[in-house]
């Protein structure tokens, strides 16, 4: 994927711009809208992560014109300010996404897939995990077409974890994209536990689930 | 009460009491001025009749071959009578008083003029006699004019008094309900001017708009100031977080880095944390949310318990929850109603020991809904609960030497949303009652 990073934090635009590499996508910089629009008037691209507060304008403003000249490319917005109306604005003016900071870099990761699923049907809607299946339009889970009961958070964690897969991801990336930002202290993340010893529980009564990777001390992994 | 009730009130019992006392002090009055009045005509028909007699000679009623026969005079109905006669003497009688006389074998009762005279070197006595039953008969029927009279003008002066402050007060009630009553942000008062030519009230709107503009004006400044230091805030801990994230996907660190980014990882989460939590509080505070949407409340409970049973079953807690009652809230915040429920519950989760019970109910009750959750664990200390009934935003609970925000902003979005809330708080657990009102 080609992606236009608008972002005027140069250490915060450097370390996206390097995730986005190592995932294998190609990431153009702009730090100012000046430098959007340049960009946005030369190349095509497929995704803009884009920030609001820039230096020489309310990055809002590049909404329109990304509408007018590239009406395919999906636009994620970047921000840390604060107020409804600008989620609102953004969302109207053809924003696909709302993501506050500070964001995981892998929470920003889902949300480009689940966009680039939704919009174009890159994704698949049907998911292989082991001997399993993921139906994402269903939000179910089978084995031999015999659906699997779990509850909405642990499937939501299993694919947040497919969509991650050979990616370590620490108890804190999953709480947050479990429960947001607003749960009090770590102690939910202890929940995600309790949240995995039940997915291995349920699904394990069907095939071995040896791919859900405990990684001590810090996460875990989804094996490809 | 509202204002107008009273007026109406006090406009019915002023007229009330007056019209009470009129009806029971007038019988008494209205025979006063009746006796007054016959006693005046009676002495000025005893002075015509003097006036006749000095005219026409005693002769012509008293003969004078058979003077002890006097002359005598009653109408039909014997409503009047007249009676001259004379006497051997003097008497100094120049009286009124009311005595029983019989006139063609039948008794009536009579206001009577008694006057003696002397004329041409005789005495007379001259005794005019009026009935009393036909002083009577005009004393009611001037009461029932004047009762009448009366509760119509009681009647009227009360719609028309109520019209009036109708519509004196039009303006008044404008002001209550399109601008205080109904106003629970600044965002929603209307500048608009009511219409009224009473200055007081011209007064009462213009002092109100000017106090509702400064009010607005601290809000938007407290707004800019929230989003600015929300940027501040947050843009160096996303420059951290991603740093860490980039780290921690890196391939070939040791198990000492890993344990160094996690626990960087923990220290980035809790700042991350504090800050959203003091913005979710101060953008509370300045009315940020919108209340626009309809919430299913049981709905969001039944969320809420699929999101955390399982936590509750780890824990070995019993979990009751009965089918709560259908209720929708209208004009609220779904993420806030559900935020400010998700804290109650995982606090019970929380503090409830292993093997304890947490009961979940939601009920409608008469013009609300109550949704209960109760734990079982240890309680909560009451300068805990005290810190919250101040305001306190750094929660600090002593016994248990711990801090947080989650009490607060359940209290915090509770207040924003409408919603009453109260914590029982002993020994036996913690019980949160929510009250939701449409």
């Amino acid at each position: 994927m080609r992606i236009l990073l608008v972002e005027d934090e140069k250490n915060l635009a450097m370390e996206i711009k390097s995730f986005m590499e190592v995932e294998g996508d190609i990431c153009d910089l702009s730090g100012s809208l000046r430098e959007a629009s340049e960009n946005l008037a030369v190349n095509p691209y497929d995704f803009v992560l884009l920030d609001l507060g820039l230096p020489d304008g309310d990055g809002l403003d590049l909404l329109e014109e990304i509408s007018d000249y590239q009406e395919r490319t999906s636009v994620i917005i970047l921000t840390a300010r604060s107020e409804v109306d600008d989620r609102v604005k953004g969302l109207q003016l053809g924003a696909d996404d709302y993501l506050a900071k500070p964001f995981s870099l892998v929470e920003l990761k889902a949300r480009m897939q689940a966009i680039l699923r939704r919009k174009s049907g890159w994704n698949r809607d049907l998911i292989s995990i082991g001997d399993f299946e993921m139906d994402l339009n269903n939000k179910s889970i089978s084995y031999q077409k015999e659906e699997i009961a779990l509850t909405k958070k642990e499937f939501t964690l299993l694919h947040f974890m497919v969509i991650n897969k050979n990616r370590v991801l620490n108890r804190f990336q999953l709480a947050e994209h479990l429960w947001g930002d607003h749960l009090e202290d770590d102690y939910q993340s202890n929940y995600i536990d309790v949240h995995i010893k039940n997915i291995r529980k349920k699904l394990g009564q069907y095939a071995p689930t040896d791919w859900l990777e405990t990684v001590r001390g810090l996460g875990y992994k989804i094996k490809a | 009460m509202r204002l107008s009730t009273k007026f109406l009130l006090f406009n019915f019992l002023a007229k009330g009491i007056i019209l009470l006392v009129f009806l029971a002090a007038s019988p008494f009055v209205l025979r006063y001025f009746a006796i007054k009045s016959t006693d005046r005509q009676l002495v000025e028909k005893k002075n015509e009749v003097l006036a006749i007699v000095a005219a026409e000679g005693m002769e012509s009623f008293i003969s004078q071959e058979n003077p002890e026969l006097g002359f005598g005079s009653y109408n039909i109905l014997k409503e009047e009578y007249i009676l001259l006669e004379q006497v051997p003497q003097l008497y100094d009688t120049d009286l009124i008083f009311v005595e029983e006389r019989i006139l063609d074998n039948e008794s009536v009762t009579y206001r009577v003029y008694s006057y003696a005279f002397e004329m041409d070197g005789a005495y007379f006595l001259l005794e005019i006699g009026r009935s009393l039953q036909t002083i009577k008969e005009i004393e009611a029927l001037i009461f029932k004019i004047l009762i009448s009279t009366v509760i119509l003008f009681f009647f009227l002066s009360f719609f028309l008094d109520n019209t009036f402050n109708k519509s004196i007060l039009r303006p008044f009630s404008q002001i209550i309900d399109k601008k205080l009553s109904h106003i629970k942000e600044p965002q929603q008062f209307s500048y608009k001017a009511i219409e009224t030519n009473t200055d007081e009230f011209v007064l009462l709107d213009e002092s109100l708009s000017e106090m509702m503009r400064r009010i607005q004006r601290a809000f938007n400044q407290e707004r800019i100031f929230i989003s600015h230091a929300s940027h501040e805030l947050k843009t160096p801990i996303s420059v951290l977080q991603t740093k860490v994230e980039t780290l921690f996907a890196q391939e070939g660190l040791s198990g000492e880095q890993m344990d160094k980014l996690m626990d960087m990882q923990q220290t980035i989460q809790k700042m991350k944390k504090t800050v959203n939590a003091l913005l979710l509080i101060s953008k509370v505070n300045n009315a940020q949310f919108i209340k626009t949407e309809e919430v299913p409340v049981h709905e969001v409970l039944e969320e809420l318990i699929e999101d955390w049973e399982a936590m509750a079953t780890e824990k070995n807690i019993q979990l009751y929850f009965e089918e709560a009652d259908a209720f929708v809230i209208k004009e609220s915040n779904r993420s806030l109603c559900l935020m400010m429920l998700r804290n109650a519950l995982v606090n019970a989760i929380k503090y409830t020991p292993e093997s304890g019970k947490i009961y979940i109910t939601g009920k409608k009750q008469e013009n609300q809904y109550r949704v209960s959750i109760k734990d079982s664990g240890p309680g909560i200390s009451t300068k805990l609960l005290e810190q919250v009934e101040r305001g306190t935003v750094f929660l600090k609970d002593v016994e248990k030497d711990k801090s947080g925000f989650g009490l607060q902003i359940l209290y915090k979005v509770a207040l924003y949303l409408g919603v009453k809330v109260e914590i029982k708080s002993g020994n036996s657990g913690t019980e949160v009652i929510f009250d939701f009102t449409n």
